[in-house]
């Protein structure tokens, strides 16, 4: 067994040789946009630039869920201070909403500092990211597609990962994001693919809302196991906060003696 | 320059078999008249102006075609475009001439006699019959082509050249030829010879204003058809070229000729424009409007490689472009910039993105959120276009955090989207509600937030107020729910939309 992993090592060098793309992830080489230490271990030091991820929703509802985690990762990835791209198709923005500048800001994504573009179609917001994803000003790049996004294909998400390998530099990233308003099995070259769930939160010591949950299932990781994980977004500081999840017994309110159901609108 | 026949060429070169009589008829006053005829029909005797009856009661057999003032027009505009290579400023003479200044244009053809006769030539083979002729003035050109012999004037002899032409070469009303004759005076000189006073009682001012015209006394300039481009560079092909890398690699050569010329300006291009001269007389213009003033060559064959990717067939080479033609329209001044030496030039390099994505989708399409003064969350922020946004934006108004959730949505509806909605009292949160077949149990809500309309922008008074709710589902799904009128004092039934997603 001891010989196992260097001649792993060797059989992944020589087909780093053939395709670039596989080239297998050193530790310290390129960039990495961190979680939460425990996601963090699995991803093999944190979502790696360079690269292109896959995030969608895991169920009808779930979008803006879906948007937020990419967003949190755009704004971690930024650092409030660099570009970063939207893309989205016409029928996108009229089917799940466009991108709300006072809530970006709130969120922890500099409006100021996003630049949003509406293509006709998908074939055109995947080459606008193939593009993008080579322009060394942008720290990110989210290209949104609706339905399962079926145009991005292998191929496809081979062309816009190869692109994004390009764009990284000692400095720069090339992080490309691609959400899908449904999840789908369509088979894809990107490095890891996201189902997000929302998760209940635990309200505040008022009774408001509180911090936003995610319910993270990291359905296909490049650089090691898959896993499901429930955090937090602390949208002041900008980072992921690990939490438990909440049952949902515990957030029913006892209804028993309130007026009865009034149907309105 | 005069297109004698311009009517029935255009009837001839879209007509399968030859037809060498022929008139083209229209009513004038209530009455058909020949409004243009052929040569053939010429020799017959027939004339312009004549009624179609006389000419019918001559030659019963005559073929007619109706007139089509509009399809005249338009293949003027075409000739006038293609005209273009010749000289930047052209000018429409309806109905049937086009004035083109050739000055500083003739020695790059061999003179304004070879230029004169390239025009008359390439016409020709394109079955347009054309008279040309140059002189110092429009008037006396004109009287030129139409009435006198075809050729050049050289300056200063305009006076002499006009001379022997008839009356009707100097731009004016039949009626007045018609007087004038009848008093024994038919050409140009029979008027110079004369006091003035007399003609400009009898006649108004028109005839010597038309007369000084052409003599140069009174200044005439030509409006041009086409925005006169800041430079402009072009190149021509013995044989014409019709791949799209050639096209591409020509402009990059152009471009940096035009650079060339802007840089001495201390200026930067704004606004681009390709001509492209097909070989069979078609042109095609190619827009482009930049971000910040553009020096660089290769970026702006870049741009076009964008633009003509996009145009795709609407741009055919058919049988290839024998001249290509870069102008700068709009230029803004720039200062000098140190450009190489490592460093990293994020600005310009996503300037050059957005530029890039504009010519391909149009610069409309790329926008930045600019915040707006209003608190209607659908007008609160504008989309601009990027490259419009030259510095960076003001900071949106700081919004006060209640809680540990942000109280704005990451996405809003464009539209809201109407929503079926149960809720405990009238004026309460909602409790449940159903959007696109799906049903959502609340099991957190914050609000209302109320939101009145601005009476001062609502002139019919319609707008209802509305009350926003931050709503958390059983799944954890946010959203953002509002119930459009007050309950009670404004509508007898509140209607509910889903305004935006949380995360």
């Amino acid at each position: 067994m001891g010989s196992t992993a260097p001649t792993l090592n060797r059989l992944r060098q020589s087909l780093a040789g053939i395709d670039p793309s596989l080239k297998p992830a050193l530790p310290g080489c390129g960039r990495e946009v961190g979680l939460d230490p425990a996601i963090d271990a699995a991803l093999g030091g944190g979502l790696s630039c360079g690269a292109l991820h896959e995030v969608a929703p895991s169920g009808p509802g779930y979008l803006g869920a879906a948007s937020g985690f990419a967003l949190a990762l755009a704004s971690i990835a930024s650092g409030q201070r660099r570009e970063v791209l939207w893309i989205g198709t016409d029928y996108a923005g009229t089917e799940g909403g466009r991108p709300y500048g006072p809530g970006l800001d709130l969120f922890g994504v500099a409006s100021a500092k996003l630049v949003v573009l509406r293509v006709p179609k998908p074939v055109d917001a995947l080459w606008a990211m193939e593009e993008a994803l080579r322009c060394r000003a942008l720290s990110c790049v989210i290209a949104e597609l609706t339905g399962e996004g079926t145009v991005a294909d292998l191929t496809a998400t081979r062309r816009l990962s190869l692109a994004a390998r390009e764009g990284a530099s000692a400095r720069t990233s090339g992080f490309g994001l691609l959400i899908r308003h449904n999840a789908t099995a369509v088979p894809s070259a990107a490095a890891t693919r996201w189902s997000i769930a929302p998760a209940l939160s635990r309200p505040d010591a008022y009774g408001g809302l509180g911090r936003v949950r995610f319910d993270l299932s990291l359905r296909k990781n490049r650089r090691g196991p898959v896993g499901r994980w429930i955090i937090e977004w602390d949208h002041h500081e900008h980072v992921f906060l690990p939490a438990l999840p909440v049952g949902v017994a515990q957030a029913v309110v006892d209804r028993s003696g309130r007026a009865p159901l009034v149907q309105t609108g | 320059m005069w297109l004698r026949r311009l009517s029935t060429d255009r009837v001839e070169r879209h007509s399968s078999k030859p037809v060498e009589t022929f008139v083209v008829v229209a009513s004038v006053q209530s009455a058909q008249r020949i409004v243009a005829l052929t040569d053939g029909a010429a020799r017959l005797g027939l004339k312009a102006g004549m009624g179609l009856a006389d000419a019918r009661a001559m030659y019963p057999k005559l073929p007619v075609v109706e007139a089509d003032p509009e399809a005249d027009r338009q293949l003027l505009e075409g000739i006038a475009d293609w005209c273009d290579c010749y000289t930047p400023l052209i000018g429409l003479d309806p109905p049937d001439g086009l004035l083109l200044d050739v000055t500083g244009c003739a020695h790059l053809f061999g003179g304004e006699t070879a230029l004169a006769r390239d025009l008359v030539r390439r016409l020709a083979q394109q079955g347009l019959r054309a008279r040309a002729a140059v002189a110092d003035t429009v008037g006396c050109a004109w009287g030129l082509a139409r009435y006198g012999k075809q050729g050049i004037v050289p300056a200063g002899e305009s006076k002499a050249a006009m001379l022997s032409l008839p009356i009707a070469g100097l731009r004016v009303d039949a009626g007045i030829v018609a007087d004038l004759k009848t008093s024994g005076l038919t050409c140009v000189a029979d008027l110079m010879s004369r006091p003035r006073a007399p003609f400009a009682a009898r006649f108004g001012r028109e005839l010597l204003f038309r007369l000084d015209q052409a003599l140069g006394h009174i200044d005439e300039p030509i409006s041009p058809r086409q925005p006169l481009p800041a430079a402009m560079a072009e190149q021509r092909f013995a044989d014409p070229i019709a791949r799209e890398a050639d096209v591409l690699g020509t402009i990059e050569k152009l471009a940096s000729q035009l650079v060339t010329v802007l840089d001495r300006r201390g200026e930067g291009g704004r606004l681009f424009q390709v001509a492209l001269f097909r070989a069979d007389g078609a042109v095609h213009r190619l827009e482009l409007g930049t971000g910040s003033p553009l020096r660089d060559p290769p970026r702006i064959r870049k741009l076009f490689e964008e633009r003509l990717a996009v145009l795709g067939d609407a741009c055919d080479p058919g049988f290839g472009y024998d001249t290509v033609r870069l102008s700068a329209l709009a230029t803004e001044r720039t200062d000098p910039m140190q450009t190489g030496l490592g460093g990293d030039d994020h600005a310009e390099e996503l300037a050059h993105l957005i530029d890039r994505l504009g010519a391909r989708f149009g610069l409309r399409r790329v926008t930045r959120i600019v915040p707006q003064d209003t608190h209607i969350p659908e007008y609160a922020v504008a989309a601009v276009p990027a490259h419009a946004v030259r510095t960076a934006t003001t900071p949106l108004p700081f919004i006060e955090q209640d809680t540990l959730a942000p109280a704005q949505p990451l996405r809003l509806f464009e539209r809201p989207q109407p929503i079926d909605v149960t809720a405990e009292v009238p004026d309460g949160p909602p409790v449940q509600f159903q959007w696109r077949r799906t049903k959502y149990r609340v099991i957190h809500a914050e609000g209302p937030e109320r939101v009145a309309m601005e009476w001062w922008r609502d002139d019919r008074g319609s707008e209802l107020t509305r009350d926003y709710f931050r709503v958390e589902s059983f799944q954890g799904a946010r959203m953002w729910l509002y119930r459009e009128g007050l309950y009670g004092r404004e509508v007898a039934r509140p209607h509910w939309y889903l305004h935006g997603l949380f995360a």
